[in-house]
């Protein structure tokens, strides 16, 4: 199978290694054709955003206003801050000027004259090694204003990386607007989308690495061979990142649709120990886990993954054995999720927490089973009532894990804590005095 | 006009608004926190979330745009779930101190917690600790724990008051507000803030621990600080005034008064310096006399002076219906045209959002009810410089502390023959005048202030004097006014036996065989309507709550005459 963004091509990321292998021809192409022609094409490729929501690439493009006075801006979103996810640094270290070439040409598109590439602070290391790749793509001609003599045009870009500070809200496209403006990480309400109202209050696109690394090649092969490479729904490859108990953990890629017996077993080398699967989350901890005994059939795409209650997400396949312990597991996500709940708006800010404080109780023995339905109803409470979608991500692990695997949690939790005060906490403190202590 | 379905109900809204604006429009309340009116929409409390026809998920009212013909539910099942939802979040934290709150009885937490709450908490954990007690500024105390992070106040801060200063800090349910580094909140609106917090996260310093909201009755007044004459409520227990607070009244002030205007313009009224009964100087001293004498006193002593010696000083701190007797008493009873009032201008007082220059609430009005010199008669510097000529030899001053504006002045007023005063308080003219009135203050008496865009507005008594009493004036009483009895603590506080100008002039008048036929301010009031083009055709009902404004071409005729 041919490797769209990661090709066994040695030092791909040295501009000259990428330009002798057919580097920023596409560019070179899409400059002889209009920017409604590129947004056609990418629309008919049926390219999705790899960034979690796979919507779809050239139709959001489309959103972008053709006469406004105001400037449009592309943001290209590297903060790959999902727990479980960790491709997009693979093109920063890998296939550097092919994302920057899929700047330049979306920026023509879009008719954003400025692109910016948001990258989390502690990926440090690819934030220099993108910074090398633009530098020389300068140095070449290929971005700034030497594009116009390069590519023999009038239109010509810029390129530039934000550093973020370690939010993982900063990956939800409105706060790393805000972030990037300079403002405190606080998604934005919506509408007005980005589109109308983005960076600066101009409209602005903003994209996955990866998705953008996706546009040279098809530009370059054209729309139909894109789109009938994996799901035709889903179409292209996908990085998908493999962790956990596996063998081989690390990127692959791979067509949309693979099974994901396949990735687990063919591709990452199996479970260590040859241990069963007690439970897989396909796309970063945000999405909703599968069980083990249900991984037959189940397909890596975007809507094969709906089918079976989950979702594709970024990509970044957990695979958990059968010893793992899963109230840890969803403890651990839950903590995430309540560290890096931004705070602005109640359901989250407030509910996050509680569900950790009810999963540590759990831990340390004091739950019950009336706490699994808490778990349930509190997540639903915070579902569907936030204003970003970090809302859902920290709902959806707690609530389809627990109703996934009730019979497990059910195990982990006493039919009823019997405690001698009404509030459980306050009986669990050591300085609490005990009742029978107090005289009147 | 487009139109949008709110549960059923058809109402109509202008474009551009969002439901909520729709809804309040049409006198439909949709529940919020972080939403203001008078504030940008930020959108995070949620408790406005409401199910909209062929929406896929429920959208916040205060930020959705009502579209034509939008299916609106407030009360549907989802609607409902969500709104519990987020009351039941929004309490898990808070430390439910509601008993040791001032906020208590107009908390929107608390109110909202009985409407929308199902009244119970599933939540066993411990609650988060934040840091309580934390001075903003010299005048705002925070507590992070009943904080619920709507941003209305750094909203405030950024958008009313022009002056950046809190900032949100930490992340999740860690959040808090705080001060930019380097940074205290002591802008000069700064307690506004305290007003809009719809819980007790923020206190005022003044007030706080003074009072249970519900000890203390509210009276719709305007605020005597400047010319501006932001509308305020006067909360007042065992008659004493604790508070006051902005009430709304977009052509004047919005929501909004200054800090100044809060805290520096009531303490007055209870205080020890308060004049008790009228005062006569008997062998240098001030002695207390009863009403008949002090009238018999001035009344002869006034008439021992030729009309021409005579000039009368009016107020802008007092109400129109009181100027107005005082310039009817100089003419028709002095028969003096020596006749004005003192102005109190402070240009580095005003700026560009509420407060204003001249520091009086009523200048306006008194020059409009005809303070003002006649056609050969003195103005207040002529008047000063004329007694220090011996020209004048008993002037009649109302309600203004000229020492006090200008010491200079206090020996030339040592001149005088005779020195009548109306004041509130002792000060350093009262100090050295023969005849002294106890006057009611503002917060003692009904009246109409003219402010400087030519807005009438009505005060109200909050505070009984001797001649005024809570139930018989049909003044605002709160629950310990209604319930309590005599011998309670409440009901033992100081009344003043004092008097509005417009009465002590009356009074006076009558003695010196001038008839003036007033009951009630309100019968001044309409005098002044009969013969003042300003106020044609005016009474207390129609200015009402909200004020009315003069009309410029008539204001401009006017003041030119």
């Amino acid at each position: 199978m041919e490797k769209i963004l990661l090709p066994d091509i040695k030092n791909l990321h040295l501009i000259d290694v990428y330009v002798s292998n057919g580097g920023y021809n596409a560019a070179k192409k899409a400059f002889t054709q209009t920017p409604d022609d590129i947004i056609d094409q990418v629309k008919k490729s049926g390219l999705r955003g790899r960034g979690g929501a796979a919507f779809l690439c050239g139709l959001k493009w489309s959103f972008m206003p053709k006469t406004t006075d105001k400037p449009k801006y592309l943001c290209i979103n590297g903060d790959e801050s999902e727990p479980g996810s960790f491709k997009d640094r693979q093109i920063f270290e890998f296939n550097p000027h092919q994302m920057i070439e899929g700047a330049i040409i979306t920026c023509y598109a879009i008719g954003a004259k400025t692109a910016y590439v948001y990258i989390r602070g502690e990926y440090h290391k690819w934030i220099k090694l993108l910074q090398k790749a633009i530098d020389d793509a300068y140095a070449n001609g290929f971005v700034g204003e030497k594009m116009k003599e390069t590519f023999g045009t009038n239109f010509f870009c810029d390129i530039f990386i934000h550093k973020g500070a370690g939010a993982y809200i900063c990956g939800e496209e409105s706060s790393l607007m805000n972030s990037l403006e300079g403002k405190r990480g606080y998604p934005r309400v919506k509408p007005p989308f980005p589109a109308q109202n983005g960076l600066w209050g101009c409209p602005t696109t903003i994209n996955n690495v990866e998705t953008i690394a996706n546009v040279p090649k098809i530009i370059e092969k054209g729309w139909e061979w894109f789109s009938n490479i994996g799901h035709p729904k889903h179409p292209g490859t996908l990085l998908f990142g493999v962790s956990g108990h596996v063998n081989k953990p690390g990127v692959y890629e791979l067509p949309t649709g693979t099974l994901l017996t396949d990735i687990i077993y063919k591709y990452a080398g199996g479970v260590p120990n040859n241990k069963k699967v007690l439970c897989v989350i396909p796309g970063g901890t945000s999405m909703p886990p599968i069980r083990g005994d249900k991984l037959e059939g189940v397909r890596m795409d975007a809507e094969s993954l709906k089918e079976v209650g989950s979702a594709i997400g970024t990509g970044g396949v957990i695979v958990m054995d059968e010893d793992t312990d899963l109230v840890k597991v969803l403890a651990r996500i839950a903590h995430f999720y309540h560290h890096e709940s931004c705070g602005q708006c109640t359901p989250c800010r407030e509910g996050t927490g509680w569900l950790e404080k009810i999963l540590k109780r759990i831990i340390a023995g004091k739950g019950s089973v009336s706490d699994l339905d808490l778990l349930i109803t509190v997540a639903n409470q915070i579902e569907g009532n936030t204003i970003c979608a970090l809302g859902e991500a920290a709902a959806w692990p707690v609530k389809f894990m627990v109703e996934r695997f009730r019979d497990y949690f059910e195990q982990r939790v006493s039919k009823e804590i019997s405690l001698p005060v009404a509030n459980k906490v306050h009986s669990m403190r050591q300085t609490a005095v005990p009742l029978a202590d107090v005289k009147n | 006009m487009p139109k949008i379905f709110i549960d059923g109900k058809e109402i109509e809204f202008k474009q551009g608004q969002t439901i909520i604006e729709a809804a309040k429009d049409a006198g439909i309340d949709i529940p919020h926190f972080c939403w203001h009116p008078s504030l940008s929409v930020s959108g995070n409390c949620r408790i406005c979330l409401v199910e909209v026809e062929k929406m896929p998920k429920l959208v916040i009212a205060c930020s959705t745009i009502a579209a034509e013909g939008m299916v609106v539910y407030t009360q549907s099942q989802k609607t409902l779930a969500a709104r519990n939802a987020v009351m039941e979040f929004l309490l898990i934290n808070h430390p439910l101190d509601c008993p040791i709150c001032d906020e208590a009885g107009e908390c929107k937490l608390q109110d909202y917690a009985y409407e929308h709450s199902i009244g119970e908490s599933r939540f066993v954990e411990e609650k988060v600790k934040k840091e309580k007690r934390v001075p903003l500024g010299p005048r705002v105390m925070f507590d992070g724990e009943r904080c619920i992070s709507c941003s209305r106040c750094i909203r405030f801060c950024d958008e009313i008051a022009k002056d950046p200063e809190l900032t949100f800090v930490q992340r999740g349910d860690r959040v808090t507000i705080t001060t930019y580094p380097g940074e205290v909140m002591d802008n000069p609106y700064s307690m506004n803030v305290v007003d809009i917090c719809p819980v007790g996260a923020l206190t005022n310093t003044d007030f706080r621990f003074k009072a249970r909201v519900w000890e203390m009755s509210a009276t719709k007044s305007i605020c005597n600080g400047c010319a501006r004459g932001c509308n305020i409520d006067i909360w007042v227990r065992n008659n004493e005034i604790l508070r006051l607070t902005p009430r709304h009244n977009e052509s004047v002030n919005s929501y909004w008064m200054c800090d100044h205007g809060r805290l520096n313009t009531f303490k007055f009224v209870n205080d020890s310096s308060r004049i008790d009964s009228p005062h006569i100087r008997k062998e240098g001293q001030l002695v207390k006399v009863g009403w008949d004498e002090a009238f018999a006193e001035a009344s002869s002593r006034l008439k021992s002076f030729s009309k021409d010696e005579i000039a009368v000083i009016g107020s802008a701190f007092a109400t129109c219906e009181d100027n107005y007797l005082v310039a009817r008493f100089a003419k028709s009873v002095l028969g003096t045209g020596h006749l004005d009032f003192i102005h109190h201008n402070d240009p580095s007082f005003e700026d560009d959002i509420l407060r204003r220059s001249d520091r009086t609430p009523n200048s306006l009005g008194a020059k409009l009810v005809g303070v003002r010199p006649s056609k050969n008669g003195l103005d207040f510097n002529s008047i000063i410089k004329a007694i220090s000529e011996r020209r004048i030899k008993a002037l009649y001053l109302v309600e203004d502390d000229t020492i006090q504006n200008d010491p200079e002045i206090e020996n030339i007023l040592a001149k005088l023959d005779l020195l009548v005063v109306h004041s509130t308080n002792y000060n350093k003219t009262t100090d050295i005048a023969d005849i002294v009135f106890p006057a009611s203050t503002y917060a003692e008496k009904n009246g109409t202030f003219v402010n400087f865009d030519g807005m009438i507005q009505r005060i109200k008594p909050a505070v009984s004097t001797l001649e005024a009493d809570r139930a018989l004036e049909g003044m605002a009483m709160s629950r310990l006014d209604k319930f309590g009895t005599r011998w309670d603590r409440w009901a033992q506080g100081v009344k003043f036996d004092a008097r509005p100008t417009w009465r002590i002039i009356s009074g006076l008048s009558s003695v010196m065989g001038y008839k003036f036929k007033y009951n009630m301010a309100e019968e001044v009031f309409k005098d002044i309507a009969s013969g003042i083009t300003s106020f044609n055709h005016l009474d207390y009902d129609i200015i009402g709550e909200q004020g009315f404004k003069i009309k410029a071409s008539v204001l401009e005729k006017e003041i030119l005459e």
